[in-house]
């Protein structure tokens, strides 16, 4: 089964970019640059929005854990994506956001569980595509510590 | 030793029988006793009048399967409380429907409260987890709580397990959480996928989105239902159940194109929607 993701190159969008970047040992899937943003399935079968093409990633490789290891860490993920699309993508003032994503990490490394998933790339993602974020960063101001140390780990780590 | 003597008792022998009822008195009393006590260990609300609760009739109402021990973890012995903060000026219809179905696959114990942040909440929004039950005392008898509490909340939040699970926010992610209790998601990662595509969909677009928005839903949604009687494969899905509820809250069922008419009939028939009529507008 090869899966064919086309990405608009204009804006590209980085958390189908992450999820395809983690699965693609596992699973056989092609990036192409195009107009618009999908992953193709089959002739039937296509998803356009960024939280569809990850989800279906994940599901094709369940041994990466991408969507959590129980239907609660599930449950926290399906949380942080939709909390990556309506409290990050696109908004002017994201600094409740941002609060509340540095309580979350206050005592954890990664979103949801011990390791990487679909939260993490998600929400990285959108903030990564974040001027209020890239800002509040430059400034070297010292809040958001928590969300700050998660936010460099991920950076280094290297599929980012 | 004759029992009578000249048609009398034996004076001994009435004095034994005497000593064996007042025995046979205390008993009954230390039984009571301890009848009383075990009835406030097992009753939270310890004010509540012993006499008037009937005994042992409980259990044997209740049909149900214990298999949440696998789907949450250990059962901690603690009543699994679902709790669900809700604004009343958007009352969360797919997740009463859920509530709905739980209700038929668990022993639910239900009850709705309101915040201090709302003011007045209708009566329908009050009662809309059916009636409050006779044996609400006895927690210990149920397999899952459902705490409904209308406050002032931009949008639904839902708490559980607040030890292991963050708040969990939005319709569309805690009515996956409610249908993960009831049915395992589809085999197929496509089909599961596509399920989750048209909760987005019904969530975003449809309840929260423009008149413009609501009309291409209502279109995606009609050739999509010409293909099949339900949204994703052969059976019903938590895509209808999400989409039927959007569509009935927005109040476009009588303006929608005919598959999506026939669809919603087929969900009104299957009884799910019952509980939800009459909070439509």
């Amino acid at each position: 089964m090869a899966l064919n993701l086309i990405v608009n190159s204009s804006n590209p969008p980085l958390g189908a970019l992450l999820a395809a970047e983690h699965v693609k040992g596992t699973v056989n899937v092609s990036v192409q640059e195009g107009k618009d943003t999908k992953l193709h399935v089959s002739d039937q079968v296509q998803f356009n929005d960024v939280n569809s093409i990850t989800r279906y990633l994940a599901r094709v490789a369940p041994s990466l854990g991408l969507y959590g290891s129980n239907m609660l860490e599930q449950t926290e993920v399906d949380h942080w994506l939709e909390f990556s699309v309506r409290r990050l993508c696109g908004q002017s003032k994201v600094a409740p956001a941002l609060g509340e994503l540095d309580r979350a990490l206050a005592l954890r490394t990664f979103l949801v569980g011990h390791s990487l998933t679909l939260a993490d790339l998600c929400v990285w993602a959108a903030l990564k595509g974040s001027g209020e974020w890239q800002a509040i960063q430059a400034s070297k101001s010292g809040s958001f510590r928590h969300l700050y140390r998660w936010f460099s780990f991920l950076s280094s780590q290297a599929p980012f | 030793m004759p029992m009578y003597q000249n048609g009398e008792v034996d004076p001994a022998l009435q004095a034994l029988e005497a000593r064996q009822d007042e025995i046979l008195r205390r008993l009954y009393e230390l039984k009571a006793a301890v009848d009383g006590l075990a009835k406030t260990v097992t009753t939270p609300d310890a004010d509540l009048d012993a006499t008037t609760l009937s005994q042992g009739s409980t259990a044997s109402v209740f049909t149900g399967t214990t298999d949440l021990d696998s789907l949450l973890g250990k059962d901690l012995g603690a009543l699994r409380d679902i709790v669900i903060n809700a604004n009343p000026t958007r009352p969360p219809l797919s997740l009463l429907v859920l509530h709905g179905l739980l209700c038929q696959k668990y022993r639910v114990l239900s009850s709705v409260h309101v915040h201090s942040s709302v003011s007045s909440v209708p009566p329908q929004l009050l009662s809309c987890l059916g009636p409050r039950h006779a044996d609400s005392y006895a927690r210990h008898h149920f397999q899952l709580g459902f705490t409904l509490i209308w406050k002032d909340v931009p949008h639904v939040q839902m708490k559980f397990s607040t030890q292991k699970m963050c708040p969990i926010e939005g319709e569309a992610s805690v009515a996956r959480f409610l249908f993960r209790l009831l049915a395992a998601e589809p085999r197929d990662a496509a089909a599961a996928t596509q399920v989750d595509g048209w909760i987005d969909t019904a969530v975003f677009q449809m309840a929260e989105g423009s008149a413009k928005e609501r009309a291409a839903v209502l279109r995606a949604l009609n050739s999509a239902l010409g293909r099949g009687s339900w949204l994703v494969g052969q059976e019903l899905s938590l895509a209808d159940i999400v989409c039927a509820s959007s569509v009935l809250q927005t109040g476009s069922a009588s303006s929608a194109p005919p598959n999506v008419q026939r669809w919603l009939k087929c969900c009104e028939n299957l009884g799910y929607f019952s509980c939800i009529s009459p909070l439509l507008p």
